[in-house]
């Protein structure tokens, strides 16, 4: 349940919700110790009793007195004179269908063997066997040579080094037969499940360090792959044994137990997404001081300090970890802390079974599983956040799967909204086409037509008629040129031009003559639009009436030309006539008739629309109308309005 | 004054066009010129009269109340080889004169022309010279540039032009006279009525089955 709606609820409420969740869990947890206790009696391996040799007499600081295994010694720091049990037992040669074995299923922390005075058995030489945390036992066939019919003299001497008291467990003689398959169990059990729960570390270790590297704001996953990398090197390296050198190594690997122990804790704060508490870093305090003391002193100090500050870390790591772990199970009530807390629980209880065993409160064989317990929750942590992982994984693709769809949604209403938008835009483009179209036909057919209908009324001549049908016609021809896509080449539009002012021009006797100064006529203009051309044909009609009109010229010149000053290239279009001109009269009036101004108004409001240059000369020698043509066309008819 | 074929006799000319006001503008301008004008209101008067005499010339309208003069100028081609055929427009827009020389008409005469044009226009046709507006031509040099989808307008299979005759239609299209084209592409003068008369000859599609197969050619229709 979120933070949020428990601060929010009131505190009786809160305690309430509080005993709801905590009681069943601890009930739980109470079951799990149960469990795990009734496990561990039946975890004990059973040896075959029929060949027990327990009667044994100690022969132990000269001093010698019987004793009945499984027998405790006094801890010691010498491997001087150690302790050395014998005993007897009666061999019959007829009953030796297989050879002889003697069998011991515990003992700390060495042992040599001698049957008869020939020692049969040495376990300083395997490393594992004399570890004190592992629980290994050894066999040793006797070779026959050695076994008299009758009674045989064996000798066994315990190789002790302290803080931890000598132990010795039962000793079997007999058929190998009958003693390997116990053998056999306890190896299992206590040394192959030992080393395959160690590979089984390692590889979690260099997954989790990948997902570490990978992701590196979870560190979760390196404090959990450091923990394993740890376990793992102190389970693979072999303690040194006494009175080896390297005593510096037994010291660091002394302190990897509650450095470990200190890691899960972190892990477990951060896995349940708590801050890690600034104080919390005392948690390694010990495991360190382990460690210098390993470095800088003789072989035993680090030990008696691993068990004085070590072994209790390691106990006040796991029952912070079930803290922690009940705090998170309460609150989040998920299966992840269950699983955890369980785990927890029962690594706690086997690490309690081996302090009453170590401390001799509970008499057993002395058989400790909190190694075990452990690597087996480390397993069980690794595997489920492999799980969580992979759960993970797949939301992530549930969530691109959702991504896909969704952005499929998305284009699919993108692409409608831009059918839409393109609709619109295009019946926008009509409606201003509509406009400009219905423009253009008001200012030239329209009023031509206007004129025809008022000249037929008056019963006017007919040729004045006829001139103004001609210039509707004409001007029909031009609107409909305009509306063709010339690519931006006001050449082709002045071609239709030239076609139609020839017409015009013919009966009246004058000549068109049409120069085009340079190659290529006019720059492109990619920006030229329907109406510009418009603007720009109806300038020269204009120009061209006029010479026609009211000039009386013979001859009338266009001229097209592109010129180039610094700033890019330019078009002009002149029109020239040798007719008699006209006075200009201030900026706009003519001295000619007002039909006269009014037109040379219209051509320069057109040329303005535009962005183009009009430049009128007129004088006795003829008029020149200079058309100067912008670089860019204006995109919009700022000035029509 | 008489126009006068190369036998000698008077070139007798077929008008087809209903409006009658226009229709007497277009006769008196031909009549007035020497030509022997017969003229017709409908498509079955003109067929009645193309039974009747083969005309030199034939003019006509396109819209005609009993049918389309698009009919009678394919007719009139495959039935007399020899006559040439001009339409009638008013406005000399591609959508009809194109219509009309895909069928094979070889020019176009405008309604308002004045009487001198008109007269100059069919003596010039029946010289070998077709003529062709700048807007017309820049209607077909457009079409001749490839672009992904064809523009809009009556189909026009432009695939046999040359690069020269595509120059020529861009020198008029741009307003150039045939002399200033014939000094820009280094021909005669006298060569470009001929050009133009072949692009005109070109554009023709003859039947309805080569129609389709230009059509195909040019991925208008899909099979």
């Amino acid at each position: 349940m979120s933070e949020i709606a428990a601060k929010a609820t009131i505190k009786p409420a809160r305690r309430r919700l509080l005993a709801a969740r905590l009681v069943p869990y601890l009930l739980l947890q109470a079951l799990i110790v149960i469990a795990t206790i009734l496990g561990l009696r039946l975890l004990q391996p059973s040896d075959p009793d029929d060949f027990a040799l327990s009667g044994f007499s100690l022969r132990e600081d000269g001093a010698t007195h019987p004793v009945t295994l499984p027998h405790f010694t006094s801890s010691r720091y010498s491997l001087a004179d150690p302790p050395l049990y014998t005993g007897a037992f009666t061999f019959r040669r007829g009953d030796a269908a297989s050879g002889w074995s003697v069998f011991l299923p515990r003992f700390s922390n060495a042992v040599e063997v001698a049957v008869n005075g020939v020692v049969v058995l040495d376990s300083r030489r395997d490393a594992n066997a004399n570890r004190p945390d592992r629980n290994t036992p050894q066999i040793a066939l006797i070779p026959a040579s050695l076994l008299r019919d009758g009674s045989n003299e064996l000798t066994v001497r315990l190789f002790v080094w302290g803080p931890l008291k000598g132990f010795l467990d039962t000793v079997y003689v007999g058929p190998d037969a009958a003693l390997r398959p116990a053998y056999e169990t306890r190896t299992l059990l206590f040394v192959t499940l030992p080393v395959v729960f160690s590979a089984w570390q390692s590889i979690l270790a260099v997954i989790l360090a990948i997902m570490w590297l990978m992701r590196r704001r979870e560190p979760v996953y390196g404090v959990l792959a450091a923990a394993m990398v740890l376990g793992v090197v102190q389970a693979f390296v072999p303690p040194p044994v006494p009175p080896a050198t390297t005593s510096r190594l037994a010291s660091v690997l002394l302190a990897s137990a509650p450095t470990e122990s200190a890691l899960i804790v972190v892990f477990g704060v951060l896995f349940f997404g708590w801050r890690w508490p600034r104080y919390g870093t005392l948690l390694f305090a010990p495991g360190i001081a382990v460690f210098v003391v390993g470095l800088i002193a003789g072989p035993p100090l680090p030990r008696i300090l691993f068990l004085l500050l070590g072994i209790p870390t390691v106990g006040v790591c796991l029952v912070l970890m079930a803290c922690v772990t009940a705090a998170a199970v309460v609150r989040r009530q998920d299966a992840a802390s269950f699983t955890l807390g369980c785990a927890v629980s029962i690594v706690l209880t086997c690490w309690v079974h081996d302090m009453l065993s170590v401390s001799e409160i509970v008499t057993n064989e002395r058989i400790f599983v909190s190694r075990l317990s452990y690597s087996a929750m480390l397993v069980a942590i690794g595997a489920g956040l492999t799980w969580r992982f992979a759960r993970a994984l797949n939301q992530v693709d549930s969530f691109a799967g959702q991504l896909v769809t969704r952005v499929r949604e998305a284009e699919e209403r993108l692409k409608a909204s831009f059918a839409r938008e393109e609709a619109r835009a295009r019946a926008a483009a009509l409606a201003n086409e509509r406009t400009r179209l219905m423009r253009d036909l008001h200012d030239g057919l329209g009023g031509q037509l206007v004129s025809i209908v008022a000249l037929s009324e008056r019963g006017h001549e007919g040729a004045t008629i006829t001139d103004a049908a001609r210039a509707a016609l004409k001007d029909l021809r031009l609107v409909i040129d305009s509306m063709d896509d010339i690519g931006g080449d006001l050449m082709l539009a002045l071609g239709s031009w030239r076609e139609r002012a020839a017409m015009q021009l013919r009966p009246h006797d004058i000549a068109l003559d049409w120069r085009v100064a340079t190659p290529q006529g006019l720059p492109l203009h990619p920006e030229l639009r329907p109406w510009h051309v418009i603007q720009i044909v109806r300038i020269l009609d204009e120009a061209v009436t006029n010479a026609v009109k009211h000039a009386h010229a013979g001859n009338i010149a266009v001229t097209i030309e592109t010129l180039d000053a610094d700033q890019g290239p330019y078009g002009v279009i002149s029109v020239t006539d040798d007719g008699r001109g006209f006075a200009l009269a201030g900026d706009c009036a003519a001295a000619g008739t007002s039909q006269t101004a009014r037109g040379l108004r219209n051509m320069r409001s057109r040329a303005a629309r535009c962005g183009a240059v009009l430049d009128l000369g007129s004088d006795a020698s003829g008029t020149r109308v200079r058309l100067q043509l912008p670089q860019i066309f204006p995109d919009s008819d700022a000035a029509a309005s | 004054m008489s126009e006068q074929g190369e036998t000698g006799e008077a070139i007798t000319i077929l008008l087809v066009e209903d409006d009658a006001p226009t229709c007497w503008r277009l006769q008196d301008a031909l009549v007035k010129a020497g030509y022997e004008v017969r003229s017709a209101g409908t498509l079955g008067e003109a067929r009645s009269a193309l039974g009747e005499a083969t005309p030199r010339v034939l003019l006509t309208d396109l819209r005609l109340p009993d049918g389309h003069g698009v009919e009678l100028i394919r007719e009139v081609r495959q039935r007399f080889p020899d006559t040439e055929i001009m339409v009638i427009s008013a406005l000399g827009d591609e959508e009809s004169v194109i219509s009309a020389m895909t069928v094979g008409a070889t020019g176009y005469l405008l309604k308002d022309a004045f009487p001198t044009d008109i007269a100059t226009t069919v003596r010039d046709l029946v010289a070998g010279h077709s003529p062709i507006s700048a807007s017309i031509a820049r209607f077909i040099v457009r079409r001749t540039q490839n672009s992904a989808e064809p523009p809009p307008g009556p189909a026009l299979n432009t695939a046999r032009l040359t690069p020269r005759e595509i120059d020529i239609l861009w020198g008029i299209a741009k307003g150039f006279s045939y002399a200033e084209i014939a000094s820009h592409l280094g021909l005669s003068r006298q060569t470009v009525p001929g050009h133009i008369k072949n692009i005109y000859r070109k554009l023709e599609v003859h039947t309805r089955s080569e129609a389709v197969f230009e059509a195909v050619q040019q991925g208008l229709i899909k099979l």
